[in-house]
């Protein structure tokens, strides 16, 4: 299976590539359709993101105006007034303690599965892939009786349901990454002197550093827009930054306030993604390990 | 890590690796649909008696069959526009022109983005008072019911747009990567636009596709809050039904959201089984 989310990873061909396509050069008809088609596209991907840029800044909107009739950032006091602040440090916390168990617990996982040692090998994939397969709400009802019985808080009881469903992408991620990681550096170091520490931590770590990287963004995003299992086994009890969100939304007459919020759980994933496309690329290591050609490669794993 | 000592010594350090997240995956997959089962089969009451029944599957057997009809007929809606949106925005992301980079970013930017933000986001754009609506001077009076309305397009809306975003990015990485070698020597013995498309650019596509519509359906088929925030209170997809049973005070509604959450399952796994059939069916795929 090779399902995978290509983050940091070059999805267009570089321009030495489109140089070379002498024989694919444009003709008019063709460059004017692509260029409606993409302008469609860049609309369509855009267009739910403008109402809540204009949302954030306007005081009073009313209903027939174009544009916001009093701008102003009265949406920003409200939401702060509404516990945005907590609810965003929770979102956040959240989304670091899934990224901080799945992303190891996957590497170590993928690692094994890699090295082909593990017993009943499609058994333990077919496993880790199956939280993907489940919708989160039955994971949810089958479960909150057992967590309740065990007297396990719901703070416990929300991580290990997000750190299960974030595994899937953490483990196919780092199986990627693993694919491509050449065990011979490790030997090489064993070789030396160096010991199982040193190994993991100056050389086999770093080579798979930006898979790591990638797979903790995906991890942290599981935690961060999760809504069902927070509500359901945290029982409300504890409100992340998609649970005011849903609040305010499913009233009526908070549209500031919601666009706030909404731009406030979108900018720490955006920003996360900015530094992983740079990190992802930048990694020295990695680009002289899997050569120019094969980290564009998604179908690294077996 | 251990080196390589013996096979047993290798075995074992394996399984030591694998142990604690498949724990975690076993845990949750198998017993949440274990207990889910066990639940809607009356076996594990809040209160009173544990005593096999099917009670729980037949009680709301109206609305399981609109339920199950309508959540299929979202998922079904949305995967299919999805699949054609992305796979139409990974040929341009492809191309590799000035214009592909534009569609690559900002639909990379959209991934991140949480459905219940889009959701809200669809919400104000075009509910009777969005900003659609205003922008083509039609009064919210007489501006079709997009939002709760019963086509469901809203929620549909929202699924199109989140998860085109997702397969124009899984399909682009695979075009960049086999695509470009392929599509090149058929230009060069001379294959028109429309055969290297017909011919090339889509059968190697496919496997990515196919594999990006079960993600997608599966999970627009047991996603509860785009369909609760944009949809309309009847009938309700299951997922919604589930989440109503669940949270209701009867004693008997717990076994009856366990038995609608068993049902949404099975038709996931079904789904998921006849879309893994169709990718062994691919040439490509091994």
């Amino acid at each position: 299976m090779v399902m995978l989310i290509p983050y940091g990873q070059r999805v267009t061909p570089d321009d030495r590539t489109v140089s070379n396509r002498a024989l694919m050069r444009p003709r008019p008809a063709g460059r004017a359709l692509r260029i409606t088609i993409a302008t469609l596209l860049t609309a369509w991907f855009a267009l739910p993101l403008v109402p809540l840029l204009l949302w954030f800044f306007a005081d009073r909107w009313s209903a027939p105006a174009v544009l916001p009739t009093e701008w102003g950032f009265s949406g920003v006091t409200s939401a702060l007034a509404n516990g945005a602040v907590p609810a965003f440090g929770r979102s956040l916390l959240l989304g670091l303690v899934v990224a901080a168990i799945a992303t190891p617990l996957g590497a170590m996982a993928a690692r094994a599965l890699t090295r082909g040692a593990v017993p009943a090998p499609r058994l333990v994939s077919g496993i880790l892939l199956a939280p993907l397969a489940m919708p989160a709400f039955v994971a949810v009802m089958g479960l909150t009786i057992v967590l309740l019985r065990a007297r396990v808080p719901g703070l416990v009881g929300v991580v290990i349901l997000l750190v299960a469903a974030a595994l899937p992408y953490t483990v196919y991620t780092m199986r990627v990454a693993y694919a491509a990681h050449d065990l011979a550096y490790e030997e090489e170091a064993r070789t030396l002197g160096a010991s199982p520490w040193q190994v993991l931590w100056r050389v086999h770590l770093p080579l798979v550093a930006p898979g790591l990287a990638r797979s903790a963004f995906l991890a942290f995003l599981v935690g961060w827009s999760d809504y069902v299992i927070t509500i359901l086994v945290g029982g409300g009890t504890i409100v992340t930054l998609p649970l005011l969100v849903a609040s305010f939304a499913s009233g009526v007459g908070n549209d500031a306030v919601v666009a706030v919020l909404s731009v406030s759980a979108i900018l720490p994933p955006l920003v996360l993604l900015l530094v992983l496309g740079r990190f992802g690329r930048r990694y020295p290591t990695a680009r002289f390990m899997t050569g120019p050609t094969a980290s564009r490669s998604p179908k690294g794993s077996p | 890590m251990p080196g390589a000592r013996t096979p047993g010594s290798r075995r074992w350090a394996s399984l030591a690796l694998v142990a604690p997240a498949v724990a975690i995956a076993a845990f949750v997959v198998v017993g949440g649909i274990g207990m889910s089962v066990v639940q809607s089969v009356g076996l594990l009451p809040l209160v009173g008696e544990a005593a096999f029944s099917l009670d729980a599957y037949v009680a709301n057997g109206d609305e399981l069959l609109t339920g199950t009809a309508l959540s299929l007929g979202i998922a079904t809606a949305s995967t299919v526009l999805s699949c054609l949106i992305g796979l139409t925005a990974a040929i341009v992301i492809t191309q590799g022109r000035r214009t592909g980079r534009i569609v690559a970013a900002i639909s990379a930017l959209t991934i991140p983005i949480p459905h219940l933000i889009g959701a809200a986001a669809v919400g104000l754009l075009l509910s009777d008072a969005g900003i659609l609506p205003r922008i083509l001077g039609i009064p919210g009076t007489e501006w079709p019911d997009f939002v709760g309305g019963s086509w469901w397009i809203a929620v549909i809306f929202e699924y199109t747009w989140k998860e085109s975003a997702f397969v124009a990015l899984v399909v682009a990485a695979v075009l960049s990567s086999r695509v470009a070698r392929y599509d090149e020597t058929a230009a060069l013995l001379g294959a028109s636009r429309a055969r290297r498309l017909r011919h090339i650019v889509i059968p190697l596509a496919r496997p990515a596709v196919i594999v990006s519509a079960i993600i997608i359906f599966v999970y627009t088929f047991g996603s509860y809050e785009v369909a609760w925030l944009l949809g309309r209170p009847y009938p309700e997809p299951l997922p919604v039904l589930a989440f109503r049973l669940f949270d209701s005070i009867s004693l008997t509604s717990r076994p009856e959201a366990a038995a609608v959450a068993v049902i949404t399952t099975m038709i996931s796994l079904v789904v998921v089984a006849l879309g893994m059939a169709l990718l062994r069916r691919t040439p490509l795929w091994r």
